[in-house]
């Protein structure tokens, strides 16, 4: 598992963004202090996830969810960041549905064509149709990181 | 500079090459294409690389990626807000390193920092992840 330490970083330039944005107009940042933050968003991460795990392994579960990583939150002393977190993971939630939704209905839409040819095969196409969004739930929530 | 910013910034799929290649479900994405519907600026598969780096991880699921990106965006905002304190009491206008040495050493919360911001120290995490 050779990851490059660059691959580790996250990337410069929004990290640079987020910091500009948190300071008032007309501060700057040396590169080296921007380089340093950048790091130590990596380490928070990296630590947060170790904490996170923690969690989920004391409920007996294998995959790493969103509570988990709210209880590492407060764990790590950062309650403050629960409740923007919170409100985030609903905005997520909320648009991840739309999405879900937004792709069924293209694909309705499409039935709809070829159910004006062959309307005996809609039923049959709605049974996939269901497989196919389990299917696709099953798939993002559990990305896998395997070891 | 903020033309190369603004260009990173719609542009985070680009960024998501490299070490995502090796899952079959199709990569999270942080939502740019939406306008004002951009929940996390950090590019999610940056953020699985991390996650992804602890041995001790086995799985995790995409809400828990999210919520580290917009977690890791929160503490940059926290730190870099830390830092500036530091640097206008010096009545300096640009930040330094100096300056988050200080904030880490003056914040309790930011006590985990001490020492690892030598990255071959962060390397050396990995090693250790056990036991933290």
């Amino acid at each position: 598992m050779a990851e490059r330490p660059e691959d580790l970083n996250l990337p410069n330039a929004v990290i640079t963004r987020i910091i500009k944005e948190a300071l008032p107009d007309g501060v700057n940042i040396s590169k080296e202090a921007r380089s340093a933050i950048s790091r130590a968003a990596s380490v928070f991460v990296l630590y947060a996830t170790s904490c996170a795990n923690n969690f989920a392994m004391k409920g007996k579960r294998k995959t790493l969810n969103a509570s988990d990583v709210l209880s590492a939150m407060e764990e790590m002393e950062f309650q403050r960041f629960v409740t923007p977190l919170k409100e985030a993971l609903e905005a997520y939630r909320r648009e991840q549905k739309g999405k879900k939704e937004a792709s069924e209905q293209k694909k309705k839409d499409k039935d709809k064509k070829t159910d004006a040819e062959e309307p005996d095969k809609s039923r049959d196409e709605d049974n996939d149709e269901e497989e196919e969004r389990l299917e696709e739930e099953e798939q993002n929530e559990e990305e896998e990181v395997d070891n | 500079m903020a033309a190369a910013a603004a260009a990173a910034g719609s542009g985070t799929p680009r960024e998501e090459e490299g070490p995502s290649g090796e899952t079959a479900a199709p990569q999270p994405q942080a939502p740019t294409s939406v306008p004002g519907a951009r929940l996390s600026r950090l590019p999610l598969a940056r953020v699985k690389a991390l996650v992804k780096a602890d041995p001790d991880v086995t799985l995790a699921g995409q809400e828990a990626i999210f919520i580290l990106a917009r977690a890791a965006e929160l503490f940059v905002e926290t730190i870099a807000k830390d830092a500036y304190c530091c640097a206008q009491q010096g009545k300096r206008k640009t930040l330094q390193r100096r300056d988050l040495d200080n904030a880490i050493e003056a914040v309790d919360e930011f006590a985990f920092l001490e020492g690892y911001l030598n990255f071959r120290n962060v390397l050396s995490l990995f090693a250790r992840s056990g036991e933290m």
